[in-house]
């Protein structure tokens, strides 16, 4: 019940703060003269994803090995949900571009049309700008999701009562290497208890005489 | 003393001046929801003033340009077929040598004026010096040198030098000159008004050159470092004669119809095909890639 009590914030306390934001503003005086040390939300935002595709790289040597071609792509504010992305981000993750368009084609998820699309774009970046040759060449090497900024609206309880809602944008990021994607490791059963016991037996005890 | 008491309790002290850093923002709201009709309340002002009588200035939105370089090659020069393939000897070879010679009664009008404008130019030394330009561009070029390449290379021509080159590596090299290089055209267009006069010389040179791309990973696109090439090219340098400082640039390059066909670059490309109704095939098709014409271009 005393949890309930501070998830609601009262009327009358607003009115309070409304009144104290107000005096305060008048207090002071003139605002345009101050300088504003405060920048506005919209400016202060991170392009690296985007600084990552400007990034050279000098010529090769004939007998060095081809060094793979990487596209970064991002879409910024998108209206879903970071958790919710992050279950699709974690099921392309490390597959072949062609196997994770499909997979998200037939995907139910209103993510899964929008990551579709920034794959076909970075796909088609990738052949046009960055000398891709064969568009199908392509793993998902990182793909992550974050916050964006959020709206903030009032939600409308009963009895006066208010909560903040938040209305969520999230970022997506993904990352396109040329080849094939790298394959895990299987480990046997009977390699896991090799390592085991050889761990056992290099075990010391240390500050012994 | 009871009046000075309650003088003193109404006394006020000038309040501090305290920046209120508590009521920092810190939401997000973006712009589109704050404004409401703020166009209707800007239209209602100027109404106002206008009614007022406040009469505005109109606002011109306008910025004064200055143009150095005309668009493009005025007139070009049409090079001979066979030109660096037959020998002074043969018949061929010497009717051409002949008709070069004449060079035409317009050049040499369009020689004359440029003559009467800038003192120092003639049609032995200025080969030299527009080699010279031209391998100070292209080195230039490779450095990404942009003040340099911008004195020593046209606005027409500088784009089309450095599109799409910026996250590319160049490596180009100037080996040896196979012949000296020749005047073989000048034209003399004035744009705008009539007497902006412009120089346009058209000069052919011979040359041994090598040239290697690498995208951005470092990986060889075009070319090779160690093979030179033999390349016969047709430079155009432009002059705004009318002006005292105005200083011999390149322009452009003329592609002459029989140009041998380039190398193909090292990637595979896929040519957008014809359009297949469901149910037809590609292979039934009996499709053929269309080849470009060959038509001299100036780039």
């Amino acid at each position: 019940e005393l949890n309930m009590g501070y998830v609601f914030i009262g009327f009358t306390l607003l009115r309070n703060f409304a009144g104290q934001i107000r005096s305060r503003l008048f207090a002071f005086g003139k605002t345009q003269k101050l300088p504003c040390i405060h920048t506005s939300a919209a400016l202060d935002v991170n392009k690296n994803w985007d600084r990552k595709n400007l990034h050279m790289f000098p010529p090769q040597q004939p007998d060095e090995a081809r060094r793979p071609a990487e596209v970064h792509h991002c879409r910024r504010q998108i209206k879903y949900s970071k958790d919710k992305m992050w279950y699709l981000a974690n099921m392309i993750r490390g597959m072949t571009i062609d196997e994770a368009i499909a997979q998200l084609e037939f995907n139910d998820k209103k993510g899964a049309k929008i990551m579709k699309e920034v794959l076909l774009e970075a796909q088609e970046m990738a052949v046009r700008n960055h000398n891709v040759e064969y568009k199908s060449n392509l793993y998902v090497a990182e793909s992550f999701s974050n916050k964006g900024k959020y709206l903030k609206r009032i939600r409308y309880h009963g009895r006066g009562m208010f909560g903040i809602m938040d209305k969520v944008h999230c970022h997506y990021f993904v990352k396109l290497v040329e080849g094939l994607p790298p394959k895990a490791e299987q480990k046997t059963g009977f390699d896991q208890a090799k390592n085991y016991v050889e761990q056992l037996k290099s075990r010391t005890i240390i500050h012994a005489l | 003393m009871r009046c000075n008491a309650e003088a003193s309790l109404e006394v006020r002290y000038p309040q501090p001046f305290v920046v209120p850093v508590r009521t920092k923002k810190r939401y997000f709201i973006p712009p589109a929801v704050g404004i409401k009709g703020k166009a209707a309340v800007s239209a209602d002002q100027e109404a106002k003033a206008r009614a007022a009588g406040v009469v505005l200035r109109q606002e011109y939105m306008e910025r004064a340009i200055n143009i150095a370089c005309t668009a493009g090659v005025f007139d070009p020069y049409i090079p001979p077929e066979g030109d660096a393939r037959l020998s002074s000897l043969s018949k061929e070879g010497l009717k051409q040598r002949t008709e070069q010679i004449k060079q035409g009664a317009a050049s040499q009008l369009a020689i004359r004026k440029i003559k009467e404008h800038d003192a120092e130019f003639t049609t032995k030394a200025f080969p030299v010096k527009a080699q010279e330009i031209f391998v100070d561009a292209h080195n230039a070029l490779t450095q990404f040198n942009k003040e340099k390449l911008h004195s020593l290379v046209t606005e027409r021509c500088y784009p089309e030098m450095v599109r799409g080159n910026r996250y590319k590596t160049l490596r180009w090299h100037f080996v040896e000159s196979l012949e000296p290089p020749k005047v073989v055209h000048a034209r003399c267009p004035d744009m705008v008004s009539k007497g902006n006069l412009y120089g346009q010389v058209t000069v052919r040179m011979h040359s041994r050159q090598t040239l290697a791309v690498y995208d951005r990973f470092g990986r060889l696109m075009m070319g090779s470092e160690e093979e030179p090439r033999d390349v016969l090219e047709y430079l155009v340098l432009e002059r705004h004669l009318v002006n005292p400082y105005g200083m011999w640039r390149l322009h452009g390059k003329i592609v002459p119809a029989w140009a041998p066909v380039k190398e193909p670059i090292v990637k595979t490309v896929m040519i957008p095909g014809p359009e297949l109704k469901p149910g037809e095939e590609f292979e039934e098709l009996n499709y053929e890639v269309p080849k470009p014409k060959a038509v001299q271009w100036h780039k």
